[in-house]
């Protein structure tokens, strides 16, 4: 048995079986599983030689084909007798798929034929309706950007007061500028009176800022006592 | 009449109009619309006309005719080449003979997963999605459009070629659909 490998004209595997099966001559409800299988298993073999991916659909259908035919080669029990021809199902499939295949000859040649006649784009019936509607009413170009101002102003009336839960966030740098600020203009700063406000982020980012202000000799941080005020002061070196 | 109804299906041009459509434009019985429109139909078919009247997808259009071609074509600038391909063409027969379809069933009669097909063809307004089906898992169904019908130069579904050489026993193969799909989930 001789066949070209070109792969490109199959759709699936039902597609491949029917050409295998018309390339033998033979009639789909009488064909040979053990001779159909071995030719499929070939031709997926020839596939793997030629190094490409074998969709998994061909290796499902390998693999019904190889248990039908061991169905048909296993002698048959007693009571399995009844049992309908274990390749009725494929024939089935076969069948009903070469009908659509069949089916398509038709549209192609529908689908041609439509090509032969043509339609127009539909008209543009917009510009017939603006003709209808006077345009000039004597506005001018200002009164549209007044009236459209005032529609925006009223937007902004319209929004609800509060329409935003904001979480702020702090960040070190941003912190060690307002309290860079804080010390320029005060001299010296108490470490209480740098946490204004009392959030755990708050307190967290200030106490950090600090810590790296003073990391980088941008500040001398002083207590005269134990348990005394802690003063924050400008670095006199630094100026 | 007919002179009203050719000017509207000139305007319309590729969306056409149904004859309901008509109807109600004209306040006209259907009766009526059906008869100038027939007589529209024969006076396009003279030899001395160049648009014919057409029934494509359910809706009444003006379309040129076949026999001058040969015109259209030199002043079309691109070719209309872009035909479907042979997985395209099987995916839409299968749905045209079949809708409401889902695309486990395409797949089961065409032995390969068709979703990248059925993605196309939507694209492309042939198929539309017109439901889902009480399966597990409520899958969409598949349904012909109207441009699916323009498109093979088809009236209504009805006109769609009979399939050849029916299956003779067609329950038995539902009921093996069915055991297939047992099988399979």
């Amino acid at each position: 048995m001789e066949y070209k490998v070109s792969l490109p004209s199959y759709d699936g595997p039902l597609d491949l079986l029917l050409h295998l099966i018309k390339q033998s001559n033979i009639n789909i409800c009488d064909i040979s599983i053990v001779e159909i299988t071995r030719q499929y298993l070939d031709y997926i073999e020839k596939m793997e030689e030629m190094n490409l991916d074998i969709a998994s659909e061909y290796l499902v259908m390998a693999a019904e084909l190889v248990e039908i035919k061991s169905r048909v080669l296993l002698p048959r029990q007693e009571e399995e007798e009844e049992e309908e021809d274990p390749r009725e199902q494929l024939i089935q499939r076969l069948l009903e798929y070469q009908n659509y295949k069949e089916s398509t000859k038709s549209l192609k040649k529908l689908e041609h034929l439509r090509k032969e006649v043509y339609t127009k784009e539909p008209s543009d019936l917009l510009d017939f309706q603006d003709s209808n509607t006077p345009m000039d009413y004597g506005v001018t170009l200002e009164d549209l950007l007044e009236a459209f101002q005032k529609f925006l102003d009223s937007k902004e009336f319209q929004k609800p007061l509060n329409t935003k839960i904001t979480h702020q966030e702090y960040s070190i740098g941003k912190r060690c500028t307002e309290i860079r600020d804080i010390i320029r203009a005060k001299k010296q700063v108490s470490f209480q009176d740098l946490f204004e406000e009392v959030t755990k982020e708050y307190v967290v980012v200030t106490f950090l800022a600090i810590l790296n202000m003073s990391k980088r000799q941008e500040i001398s941080i002083e207590q005269s006592r134990n348990f005394d005020n802690i003063v924050i002061k400008e670095k006199s070196d630094k100026i | 009449m007919k002179a009203i109804i050719e000017g509207l299906l000139f305007l319309k041009g590729s969306d056409g109009l149904t004859l309901l459509e008509l109807c109600s434009i004209l306040d006209k019985k259907e009766e009526e619309v059906s008869q100038a429109l027939k007589e529209l139909y024969s006076d396009y078919q003279k030899e001395d006309r160049g648009i014919q009247l057409e029934l494509l997808g359910g809706h009444f259009k003006l379309t040129t005719k076949q026999e001058h071609k040969e015109y259209y074509k030199k002043i079309t600038l691109e070719e209309q080449n872009a035909n479907l391909s042979q997985s395209a063409l099987e995916t839409l027969a299968i749905i045209a003979y079949n809708e409401p379809i889902t695309r486990m069933e395409i797949d089961e009669i065409r032995g390969v997963n068709s979703s990248y097909v059925i993605r196309r063809l939507l694209i492309k307004n042939l198929i539309q999605e017109v439901g889902r089906s009480d399966l597990p898992g409520r899958p969409k169904q598949y349904g012909v459009t109207n441009a699916f019908l323009d498109y093979f130069g088809l009236g209504g579904i009805d006109e769609l070629p009979k399939m050849e050489e029916k299956e003779p026993d067609s329950q038995e193969e539902d009921l093996f659909a069915s055991r297939y799909q047992e099988k399979n989930d």
